[in-house]
């Protein structure tokens, strides 16, 4: 879907390749392109419904560690009511398509919007104090929120579950797979744009040390604002998705054990490197899912990994890949002078 | 609302913060002197239960006795989940110690509940009561347990007071609390200190869990009430301010059992939310806080 902005590039070093080049300034390098042409092309290939949906599963969960890793990873905020917000714009979108004719796009629009405005108030009380005070008001929003889906039984249906419809009529999964690998990629480019402009810089800046970015001018409040509006946001757009996904809404989806998976794959991939947590969705989920027996320690195995990652190896897999690249790269180097 | 109803919810409310102050009291001293948003501290409050139903139950123990080895497993448990996770990665971090030590006690919240899913299944395990016996308070009849679990907690916080006041470890305890260098100069040995006082807070989290057993059975999940709540306390009160988390959990209680008998469950978290957004527009550092520095101090 990008192939289409390729104009010709004259002033690049690397003229008689603008297609890549261009890709490249969009975070789309080239063993980056190879994974996404690859993951692209396996549904036209793979007629398993079992395989397909552990695609689509491994690909929410890993949009969600994205997206929690760009407020995680970046300004050192821990939403700790992830789920919560995830659920609220799954409710808003499943509520929009049932009860006013607009249709499922709308809803995942007004799923984001929603959730958007519920993170920037959160974060306009608490981004101002320490860090710790907006994990624990997202866990206290998060909470009433789940609170209220279970309540508001006239509205949610409670416990019972609400029935969403799907996005397109008879939609398969391997149509759901392309919905959400399209809103994974325009999300991936945007945030990925967001970190490598001055506004990125500036959220580096804050995550790393705080009073230093104050000094230079920058007002961390506003910075740390702007992007937990987005990541709420956006945790709301997927949700929305999993809602028609899945086809039926209960107040489980805000449950906690979710922020924690999510949390998990996101520090598990590497906290701020964006694709990680991908990475990480699409490594563990079908291992996780394959070996039925591990569904029971699932949670458990998430909860040790995460500490042995914050322990020991706090990189992630973004720093194991990192690590491995420079050192192919010094042998390589070691090797050419000789030759 | 007539008399005996507002004595009830009085009563409830008083009762439920002494168990919300304890619990918070040892969230507040972890915080305090360690630096760790401790989240899996509901976690030992289970052990605690756990263990006091077994020695009471199975091993056919007297209450107090059963009451005083969960407090001592729990922090056992304490010491050994020191010695185990944060000590490694105290040695390791590098800076960013609060975000990671946080998470790392939230991996730990999810690996304990579920290893207790698994080792002690979904059951309920509860007793009626430690005491046969009922108080006649305000003109109502309570029964004992609940007021003896009441008085287990004051008597707790009172001796953790007497402890960082009065004993050598107890003012190491706060000399690290208010100044690590400093205290590292004195020749205090930071490491066990912070075993012992990871230890002591789950002693209390234990304590808690045991004392209210035959009020709230052993049940893998049922950290997370306690969780909330004492978090809610100690953010109301002012992070770190040990004093405050006393009279913060009595206040807490007393919110929780009005609003709950008003608005019902669902909107009494509303009710709570609201709360928490006004003091953070109003008083961000919390009723009591001041300034987060040391521990029982101001």
């Amino acid at each position: 879907m990008q192939q289409s902005s390729g104009t010709i590039q004259t002033d690049h070093t690397h003229s008689a390749l603008p297609l890549i080049e261009k890709l490249k300034s969009l975070g789309l390098s080239l063993p980056l392109l190879i994974c996404l042409t690859l993951l692209g092309l396996a549904p036209l290939f793979i007629q398993d419904e079992y395989i397909l949906r552990l695609l689509v599963i491994s690909l929410y969960f890993g949009s969600q560690a994205l997206t929690f890793d760009f407020t995680g990873g970046y300004i050192n905020a821990v939403n700790f009511g992830f789920a919560a917000f995830a659920g609220l714009g799954a409710y808003a979108a499943a509520l929009v398509a049932i009860h006013t004719g607009l249709g499922a796009w709308a809803g995942l629009l007004m799923g984001a919007l929603i959730t958007g405005l519920v993170g920037f108030f959160t974060g306009l009380l608490t981004l101002r104090l320490r860090g710790i005070y907006v994990s624990l008001m997202s866990w206290f929003v998060g909470m009433t929120l789940m609170a209220l889906a279970t309540a508001l039984e006239d509205v949610t249906r409670g416990a019972r579950g609400l029935i969403v419809p799907p996005i397109y009529e008879n939609a398969t999964t391997t149509v759901y797979f392309y919905i959400l690998f399209c809103i994974f990629l325009v999300v991936f480019v945007i945030l990925r744009l967001i970190i490598h402009s001055r506004i990125g810089l500036a959220f580096r800046a804050i995550g790393q040390n705080f009073e230093a970015a104050q000094a230079s001018g920058v007002n961390p409040t506003r910075y740390k604002l702007l992007n937990f509006t987005i990541s709420s946001a956006c945790a709301g757009l997927f949700g929305g998705f999993y809602a028609h996904y899945v086809g039926i809404i209960t107040p489980d989806v805000m449950n906690m054990g979710y922020t924690m998976e999510i949390m998990a794959l996101a520090f598990i991939g590497g906290s701020g490197s964006l694709l990680g947590g991908v990475f990480a969705a699409f490594l563990l989920i079908p291992i996780f899912d394959s070996l039925k027996y591990l569904m029971d320690y699932r949670l458990i195995l998430y909860g040790l990994l995460l500490i042995l990652v914050m322990i020991f190896y706090p990189a992630g897999l973004a720093g194991l890949y990192q690590t491995v690249i420079q050192k192919i790269k010094l042998a390589i180097k070691k090797q050419r002078p000789a030759s | 609302m007539d008399p005996s109803t507002t004595a009830n919810l009085l009563l409830t409310g008083l009762l439920r913060g002494g168990l919300y102050a304890l619990m918070a009291v040892g969230l507040a001293l972890v915080f305090g002197v360690m630096n760790i948003c401790h989240f899996a501290h509901g976690e030992y409050y289970v052990l605690g239960a756990y263990a006091a139903y077994f020695a009471y139950v199975t091993y056919g123990l007297d209450p107090i006795a059963s009451i005083i080895i969960a407090a001592m497993l729990s922090f056992l448990a304490g010491v050994v989940t020191d010695k185990l996770l944060f000590s490694p990665l105290r040695k390791r971090s590098k800076g960013d110690w609060v975000v990671n030590a946080f998470l790392l006690t939230a991996g730990l919240s999810v690996v304990l509940q579920n290893v207790y899913r698994q080792v002690f299944g979904m059951r309920y395990r509860g007793i009626t009561q430690y005491w046969n016996a009922s108080i006649k308070l305000l003109g109502m009849n309570v029964s004992a347990d609940r007021v003896i679990a009441f008085c287990i907690a004051l008597l707790a916080i009172a001796a953790l007071w007497v402890f960082l006041q009065k004993t050598r470890p107890g003012r190491a305890i706060r000399a690290v609390s208010q100044d690590e260098q400093g205290a590292v100069l004195l020749g205090i040995n930071l490491d066990s200190i912070h075993t012992l006082t990871f230890a002591l807070g789950s002693m209390l989290a234990g304590l808690g869990g045991a004392s209210l057993l035959s009020l709230s059975p052993a049940y893998p999940f049922g950290g997370n009430k306690p969780l909330i709540a004492s978090w809610f306390v100690v953010t109301i009160a002012g992070l770190g301010n040990v004093q405050g988390a006393i009279i913060g959990g009595l206040i807490v209680g007393l919110f929780e059992s009005v609003s709950y008998f008003y608005l019902g469950q669902g909107w009494q978290d509303v009710a709570s939310l609201g709360l928490l957004i006004l003091l953070l527009l109003f008083k961000p550092t919390g009723l009591f806080g001041t300034q987060i520095k040391s521990v029982w101090e101001r």
